[in-house]
């Protein structure tokens, strides 16, 4: 029997799969910008963007099919299937299957029902507290997230790298349709994460198919817990099975105990690759109804949910004592649209799209610097050749979470994300006492204006109703290593003054040469 | 003509301009003018590409500058993010003409670059100068990374010794100088002279060792351009360089060519004085530039012609 739906599967699978990935890899900016759609059908920034409409639609599915999500929409856990299947071609080829191929195993429940539980009471929390912390975890094991850490972070400067050695083939040719990119958005500790997640499923892929899905995973755990009553599931024909276990062998979720002939459906994946390895065709996927889970996993339901609810109370006060975080020490400048570093450190979960997809590069995972709340999420960093266009606003377009809400540009133009702080006695007029008004020139604004110093000489100064942050200035400014004008950071994004417009004047009509 | 014919008349009409420097203009065709060429020619009241034709035409024709086979580096001034009315970036259709009479000339190819301000895609395509280009049958090319510039030395520069050039203006046999005429708040005026500050890899530089001084010491660099070409058919009179708005612009319609570096940022400086005061002495790398022989102010000591379409 030719096996349609696995095949349906891994065609909806790379359907979701390679658009996300090179969305995330292009570095040209030319992919269609739809493609962002893909990463917003994903559950937790679905669940962060309060889109209800798709959540119940993936609810749905579940509940009707079982956990499809896990095998066709999450991007992990396809490339978890990637990877594990470019191991199994060599396991076929060897005889004994004992030692390479899958085996059920009992589910860690305590431990995928835990992790879940804790995110779910610090989002809980978080929305009504405010706390920092609502996501924090939730930023480690999301699949989408993780995903995105590893693509941004990983994938794409493989690809750029890539990009420039053919470039440089291409100059030794005076060959120009290529162009150079130095990449900027790659942080040690962003690398270091992704790195991290990347080997963590990796391997775990190769031992053991999906374990991470099935033991760590949050979004799986939380599916699990509706796909145990699925209406369409995998069934074993008890009449036809041999007990010969090798549906069990070829289950990458390790939830067939053909021993028992029972098959957990809140791990199973609908990956559907047991079908037609069953010689006697005992294995179906079909409408299953009334539905009875087993008494044993009831229970182990049961007490991981006393479980969680007793750490209800634990949580929430460590979400209450690490609350207070004070930003006017340092504060992070968050992109035009976040509207407050609060409201933007709980919804980001760090998947980097807006990283990858900030044509300027001025937007960098952060270390750890604003406090563990903020760690990999992305800020401004000003540097040469790197700050906010005025005129762009793609971050807050794609951004999944609505983190970064989005704007228009006329709102953009008079976001205020921060304010530029002139230092006089580091600016080179003043030490050197010569021209520059570089910072001047970058302002699309006009906030940084050249006004009489001496001797001909203009100095910079700073209107900062009409600054609206952007660090033009800053990015320009050649004094080092601290710059003469820098921005800080607005806590909560205010509207700065619209630039005033002038009438055009009129050119005379005698106009001559004037030379 | 065949070739031996050719190499005669050639000789012939060498050997007469060392001696007969008008005969021989006498003696040579239609083509070649028959008075000696102007130091500058100054066009109003046209289209870009009208007054440039023009310009052209008088300062000798295109093929006195471009020879067959030669590769030609344009370097307008696409500085910055924004659309052709806020005079921010030279004007399109102007580039347009200049990469059509060079291929015209027999230029083997042509390419335009600048180092620009905002982001280089934004700028190109946002300038108009990318499609301007491209339908025109040049190439334009990147600019935004180090990787592409390479160290040269000034010697004769004062503060700026040595820097980093673009490779396809390194490469190149003739290139032309095409600014746009504006305000600037640094610089003062941004012409000619300050739109050398796009064909370098590091500006802070020069904002930190005399600005000034360093806008005359690149211009110093021996490649020169064979004219420069003021773009000033709609000027940035103030908020300089960006510009706020489109407000910030006035009409001037009129082009100045010149290979005089330091003559045609003077006469431009005229032309701007009539739309919006500006002191050519704050202008310092005019001055700077006359004291390193870069040319010169006195614009009577000069042959300019003035043309009003």
């Amino acid at each position: 029997m030719k096996n349609y739906l696995k095949a349906t599967r891994v065609a909806l699978a790379l359907v979701i799969f390679f658009p996300l990935i090179v969305y995330f890899c292009d570095f040209t900016h030319l992919t269609p910008g739809f493609l962002h759609h893909w990463a917003e059908i994903q559950l937790v920034p679905v669940v962060l963007a309060g889109s209800i409409g798709i959540l119940i639609s993936l609810l749905l599915l579940t509940f009707l099919f079982g956990r499809i999500y896990c095998s066709v929409i999450c991007p992990l856990g396809i490339l978890q299937d990637g990877i594990a299947r470019f191991t199994q071609r060599g396991r076929k080829k060897q005889k004994s299957k004992k030692k390479r191929w899958y085996h059920y195993y009992k589910p860690y429940n305590w431990m995928r029902y835990s992790l879940l539980a804790i995110c779910v009471i610090f989002l809980i929390f978080g929305i009504f507290t405010q706390s920092d912390y609502s996501t924090t975890l939730l930023l480690y094991l999301d699949p989408y997230s993780n995903f995105g850490r590893i693509s941004a972070n990983i994938f794409r400067p493989l690809v750029i790298e890539g990009n420039n050695l053919i470039n440089w083939v291409a100059l030794q040719m005076n060959n120009y349709h290529f162009y150079q990119l130095t990449i900027h958005t790659v942080t040690l500790a962003s690398f270091l994460i992704a790195l991290i997640a990347l080997l963590l499923v990796g391997i775990l892929a190769l031992l053991h198919g999906r374990l991470f899905c099935n033991s760590i995973c949050p979004v799986g755990s939380f599916l699990g817990l509706i796909s145990r009553i699925s209406l369409f599931r995998v069934r074993i024909d008890e009449s036809k099975c041999t007990k010969c276990g090798v549906c069990s062998l070829a289950c990458k979720s390790e939830c067939i105990d053909s021993k028992e002939n029972k098959i957990d459906y809140s791990r199973c994946v609908c990956c559907f690759n047991c079908l037609d390895r069953c010689k006697t065709k005992a294995l179906h996927y079909d409408f299953a109804f009334p539905v009875t889970a087993t008494s044993a996993s009831r229970r182990t339901f049961l007490a991981t949910s006393t479980a969680m609810l007793a750490s209800i109370p634990l949580i929430s006060t460590l979400a209450q004592d690490k609350k207070t975080v004070d930003y006017t020490k340092l504060t992070p400048i968050t992109p035009p649209g976040s509207r407050n570093v609060k409201r933007f450190v709980e919804k980001c979960t760090a998947c980097h799209l807006c990283i990858t997809h900030c044509p300027m590069q001025v937007l960098k995972p952060a270390g750890f610097n604003f406090g563990f709340a903020y760690a990999f999420k992305p800020h401004l960093a000003y540097s040469t050749e790197h700050f906010c266009n005025y005129e762009c606003t793609i971050c807050s377009k794609i951004c999944p979470n609505d983190a970064i809400t989005e704007i228009l540009p006329e709102e953009k133009k008079v976001t205020q994300i921060g304010i530029a702080q002139f230092e006089r006695s580091r600016c080179v007029v003043f030490t050197n006492e010569h021209s520059c008004g570089a910072c001047s020139e970058h302002c699309p604004v006009q906030a940084v204006k050249m006004e009489p110093y001496k001797d001909g000489l203009t100095i910079p100064h700073v209107y900062e109703s009409l600054c609206i942050g952007c660090g033009g200035c800053e990015s320009i400014c050649p004094v080092r290593p601290v710059k003469a004008i820098n921005i800080l950071a607005n806590a909560v994004h205010q509207t700065a003054e619209k630039p005033q417009e002038e009438e055009e004047k009129a050119v005379t009509k005698d106009l001559d040469f004037g030379f | 003509m065949k070739r031996r014919e050719f190499f005669k008349a050639s000789v012939a009409i060498g050997v007469s301009a060392l001696t007969f420097n008008k005969l021989s203009a006498a003696l040579s065709s239609n083509e070649i003018a028959v008075e000696a060429t102007p130091d500058m020619v100054a066009v109003m009241g046209g289209a870009p590409a009208e007054m440039l034709q023009r310009a052209l035409k008088e300062m000798g024709g295109i093929g006195k500058y471009v020879k067959k086979g030669q590769s030609v580096v344009i370097k307008p001034n696409i500085g910055w993010d924004k659309k052709p009315d806020f005079a921010a970036n030279t004007n399109p259709d102007l580039v347009n003409e200049l990469v059509k009479q060079c291929l015209r000339a027999g230029a083997k190819k042509v390419t335009v670059f600048d180092h620009t301000c905002d982001n280089w895609q934004k700028c190109y395509a946002n300038s108009g100068i990318k499609a301007a280009v491209e339908a025109a049958g040049g190439n334009i090319v990147p600019a935004n990374d180090e990787s592409y510039y390479k160290t040269t030395t000034l010697p004769q520069g004062v503060k700026l010794k040595s820097t980093k050039i673009h490779q396809a203006l390194l490469d190149a046999d003739v290139w032309f100088n095409v600014p746009v005429l504006k305000h600037h708040g640094g610089a003062n005026m941004s012409i000619a002279m300050k739109n050398y500050m796009g064909i370098v890899w590091d500006r802070p530089y020069f904002h930190n060792n005399d600005l000034q001084q360093c806008i005359a010491d690149i211009c110093t660099w021996q490649k020169k351009p064979v004219l420069n070409i003021v773009d000033a058919y709609r000027c940035m009179r103030k908020n300089g360089p960006q510009g706020r708005s489109v407000s910030d612009t006035s009409l001037l319609k009129a082009v100045i060519i010149s290979p005089n570096i330091v003559a045609v940022d003077t006469a431009a400086v005229g032309l701007f004085n009539q739309v919006e005061k500006m002191d050519i002495n704050v202008v310092e790398h005019i001055a700077n530039g006359e004291k390193l022989k870069l040319g010169t102010q006195k614009l009577d000591t000069l042959k300019v012609k003035r043309i009003k379409l």
